[in-house]
């Protein structure tokens, strides 16, 4: 540590950097009356914290859809995910650098484009203001993510073991409960999570495609980020963050040390 | 890739599939015999009420008293849907009848006036006519002026009545003791006081007000334009008012280089004293931000002794609204003497009530003038005798696209 | 196997891309529209206010995208090896990924405007005497307050990146170099950056295309005149004219060829780069 004072500064500086703009989200969501130039507030309280749960500020509506949104994307992208991860990690075949640039296409190319272009077509077919609808577009940032961090799970997977699993005499649905599914757990796990954390946090796509009236916790803050309580804003942007913190915490383990999965982005 | 090409035929098919309900009927106000017949057609059914979301309070009564009230008193679902801009919602009635969602539409009330309705209006995207066919319509004074045109275009009864506004300059009291109540007054100062006044970019509802404001006076009155548009008129006279607003614009904040993009983020900059004055096209804003601790408490409203804007806002129903009977009760609640009263208490929201007090029953009348006002609100004996009108829907638009042109990029 | 996986991206992303492009030159006869014209590229092309944004776009991107790649490799040298606290600072890093940009955004108006968090504290140092003092950092012609956004999320991003990387690679390559007599700085010049070389590419292609392409940050910190491409495209789509709309389709068509080529050409030159080395 003494041997390195200027590293130790450096690492500071990180810590604080990270964690400077939640200082005045905590700080605002206390507040009452805080006007320029005081450095904290004139009189702390809790009416941001009690107006952010009260039943008319519809928190709790947004979060149920939220969730719903996120898992259903995650659900669907995992599942669409695996297979397409398994072909583009184990195999080689014919056309195969075409069919990555296209799964990769959308992480460049911004899926706002897509969805002014397709949101006519889902008015048409009733998939606008519906929940469906905005899963479906949500699938668009989702899946390439999804897609490369499990393909690069399988590039490190041995399918040998499958071959043995089945030489014991195990069906295809045994080898994939015993022998698949938990070698790639950890794959799974971290896809999942950048699933449910490009979807809990998308605002745009949502907005287009569900015309405000699939209310998520985003269109609800944007809506207040817009008008201007910057009490009742704070409290609810730390609301917003809560349940991608939690599921973080959970899969963290998934995240650090050696990370195959994650090292996977080196190849987009 | 054939396992490819199978599997999209496979989901266009299932999406062809949802196609279904486009020849829902269409339901025209002469299918109702009577009232209760509307309100039996509206049990069950959810209004997706969509409407400018900028105020926390509004947006608390709406989805509080008003949605509580629909639930328990009609079996009615109010889903308030909040936009930043009421075009928003035009734009997305206009984009489902392009796609041909002509029946089964997503919106099934707005509030509106003005341009928008106007737009709605011209492009045949309303229902109606039916505001006269509510009951609370009773007390509603529709020979008025001021209810039965909205900025110049008739109403025909395709709106009814929500609430009404009217102008007002806010200022702190413990910055400003006196502060300047002429428009002429009030140049004065800003050139003054550089750097402390400025006004929320047009087309900002509030903003073009202030424009407006500005204009009517620069120009000599807005008499001269009480007629329909005029483009030789328009190009002519109003120069006088982009001149204005230029030789103003080295003294605003930030040098005028640019403008708050929003009526709330020029609220923020009031709150935090960047600048000096703010506006409200609501004369109870003001003391509602006081309650909840957004405005400093010393924050008090002015109206110009040559006049303010005032005008009438309303709700109205798309024609490819599904739930035009439940739109029809939820327009009805909202002109009730109970809910207009909630609405004005300044707990709520402080709106002036859309129904004329004086065909109250006497409780209620006395109810009206018992509110409280709030501490920097002006009263109505302060406020009524400095009404200006506003212009008819196109002089409106001309001046927000010649503000961008002339003022904003000049 | 991939079947799914290339429905989502022919049918929705390119099937919405297709529908964008044959909208933005005003035809698409499901609607009515049966003409073909490039009349909203003409006007795109002509009109100050489009020209302008698009410089703005791409300064917001290459500015974002220059400052968190650098700051990235920083953080992530220093945290690549073990120290006291490193489990926890590690995790803070990582927090930091989950957090969506609008809250990012929010953060940094609190922080950074001309009442912000730091206008006060400098006014307590007595830097300055009121709001105007302070510099404005947000709603400002530079685009500082989106910069400042992007530049706090990506570096994270990156720097996690890069973090997996190095510990992937472990410290085999490097012991060789110091084995043969190179110094630190030696090292690092000639040995991790070369190896962390095409992570620091894909890292900052996504960094770039995203800050080029997203919509609520500038939306949020942005000055109204001249926004960022995407804002500007959001405004047109939702005109209640909606003759604005095939223009809107256009700028969303124009963000994306651009950011094609762009990310194609920055490959390109970073591929020669590699050769001459």
């Amino acid at each position: 540590m003494i041997k390195n004072p200027l590293k130790n500064l450096g690492r500071l500086a990180i810590v604080l950097g990270v964690l400077a703009p939640f200082v005045p989200l905590v700080i605002w969501s206390f507040s009452f009356r805080w006007f320029f130039p005081a450095v904290l507030p004139t009189e702390w309280s809790l009416r941001p914290w009690l107006t952010v749960f009260a039943p008319q500020t519809r928190v709790w509506i947004a979060t149920a859809n939220s969730l719903w949104i996120g898992f259903g994307t995650t659900f669907l992208s995992i599942l669409i995910g695996i297979p397409a991860g398994r072909a583009l990690g184990l195999h080689q075949f014919k056309g195969k650098t075409v069919v990555e640039f296209l799964i990769l296409a959308p992480t460049i190319v911004p899926a706002l484009a897509a969805a002014f272009g397709i949101h006519i077509m889902f008015i048409r077919y009733g998939l606008a203001d519906t929940r469906l609808g905005v899963i479906l577009v949500h699938l668009i940032p989702v899946t390439p993510y999804t897609v490369l961090i499990l393909s690069s799970v399988f590039a490190n997977y041995n399918p040998d073991y499958e071959d043995q699993a089945r030489s014991l005499g195990a069906n295809p649905l045994q080898v994939w409960i015993y022998v698949t599914i938990p070698a790639i757990l950890p794959g799974i796990m971290v896809a999942g999570l950048f699933a449910f954390i490009i979807s809990w946090s998308q605002y745009i796509l949502t907005l287009l495609i569900g015309g405000g009236q699939v209310l998520t916790l985003p269109v609800l803050l944007f809506s207040f980020a817009t008008s201007g309580d910057s009490g009742l804003t704070a409290a609810l942007s730390l609301v917003f963050i809560a349940p991608a913190v939690i599921f973080l915490l959970l899969t963290s383990r998934y995240l650090t040390g050696q990370n195959a999965a994650l090292g996977g982005f080196g190849r987009v | 890739m054939k396992k490819v090409f199978s599997s999209l035929v496979i989901l266009l098919l299932a999406i062809t599939a949802c196609i279904g309900g486009e020849e829902g009927a269409v339901t025209d106000p002469a299918s109702y015999n009577n009232w209760e017949d509307v309100v039996e057609e509206a049990r069950g059914q959810t209004v997706n009420w969509y409407m400018w979301g900028g105020q926390d309070n509004i947006n608390a009564w709406v989805t509080g008293y008003v949605a509580d009230n629909l639930k328990e008193q009609y079996d009615i679902t109010l889903n308030m849907v909040p936009v930043v801009d009421t075009a928003d919602a035009v734009n997305k009635v206009l984009g489902e009848k392009q796609a041909g969602r002509d029946s089964d539409g997503s919106v099934d009330l707005i509030w509106i006036n003005g341009e928008n309705f106007r737009t709605m209006r011209q492009g045949d995207l309303l229902y109606g006519p039916w505001a006269d066919d509510l009951p609370s319509g009773q007390f509603v004074n529709w020979d008025d002026a001021s209810v039965n045109t909205d900025l110049g275009f008739p109403v025909d009864f395709y709106e009814s009545p929500y609430g009404k506004a009217q102008f007002v300059m806010i200022y702190d009291s413990a910055k400003i003791t006196d502060p300047p109540t002429t428009m002429d007054g009030l140049i004065e100062w800003i050139q003054a006081n550089p750097g402390r006044f400025t006004y929320p970019a047009p087309p900002d509802f509030t903003g073009t007000a202030f424009m407006l404001h500005m204009c009517y006076h620069a120009t000599g009155g807005h008499e001269q334009f009480l007629t329909p548009f005029d483009q030789a008129v328009f190009d002519d006279a109003w120069a006088a008012c982009w001149a204005q607003l230029n030789e103003i614009e080295p003294f605003l904040w930030r040098d005028g280089s640019t403008y708050p993009e929003s009526h709330a983020q020029h609220d923020d900059l009031f709150a935090n004293g960047e600048v000096w004055f703010n506006m409200a096209y609501n004369p109870a804003e003001a003391s509602s931000k006081v309650e909840s601790g957004q405005f400093p408490e010393t924050t008090r409203t002015f109206v110009f002794e040559e006049g303010t804007l005032a005008n009438t806002h309303y709700v109205a129903i798309p024609y490819n609204s599904p739930n035009k009977a439940a739109a029809m009760v939820v327009a009805n609640f909202l002109l009730s003497p109970e809910a207009q009263l909630s609405k004005a208490d300044t707990a709520n929201w402080g709106d002036r009530p859309a129904v004329d007090v004086n065909r109250l029953p006497a409780d209620q009348q006395t109810a009206f003038n018992n509110l409280p006002r709030g501490v920097a609100t002006l009263s109505d004996a302060e406020l009524a005798p400095f009404r200006l009108p506003e212009l008819q829907a196109d002089w409106r638009v001309a001046a927000e696209r010649a503000w961008e042109t002339f003022v904003l990029r000049e | 196997m991939l079947a799914p996986a290339l429905i989502v991206i022919i049918l929705l992303f390119g099937g919405g891309l297709l529908l964008a492009l044959t909208q933005s030159f005003g035809f698409l006869p499901v609607i009515g529209l049966n003409e073909f014209s490039l009349a909203a590229y003409g006007q795109l092309f002509q009109d100050d206010v489009f020209l302008t944004s698009l410089g703005l776009t791409l300064w917001i991107a290459v500015a974002s995208t220059g400052i968190s790649t650098i700051l990235a490799l920083a953080c992530a040298l220093l945290l690549r090896r073990p120290f006291w606290g490193a489990g926890w600072v590690r995790f803070l890093f990582q927090l930091n990924i989950p957090i969506p940009h609008l809250v990012g955004a929010i953060g940094i108006l609190l922080l950074f405007s001309q009442s912000g968090l730091f206008a006060r504290l400098a006014y307590l140092a007595g830097l300055i005497r009121e709001t105007g003092e302070f510099p404005a950092l947000v709603y400002d012609p530079y685009a500082i307050g989106i910069i400042l956004e992007y530049v706090w999320k990506t570096t994270c991003f990156t720097g996690v990146i890069l973090l997996a990387n190095l510990q992937t690679l472990g410290d085999n390559f490097e012991d060789v170099a110091r084995t043969l007599g190179a110094n630190s700085w030696q090292r690092l010049r000639f040995v991790t950056l070369p190896l962390l070389r095409p992570a620091v590419l894909s890292s900052s292609i996504l960094v770039f295309a995203f800050t080029f392409g997203a919509f609520e940050v500038p939306f949020l910190l942005g000055q109204r005149f001249p926004s960022a491409l995407p804002v500007l495209a959001y405004r047109k789509y939702v005109d209640s004219d909606l003759t604005s709309r095939p223009e809107a389709m256009a700028i969303s068509i124009v963000i994306a060829i651009l950011i094609t080529f762009l990310v194609l050409l920055y490959m390109r030159l970073s591929k020669q780069a590699v050769k001459r080395v």
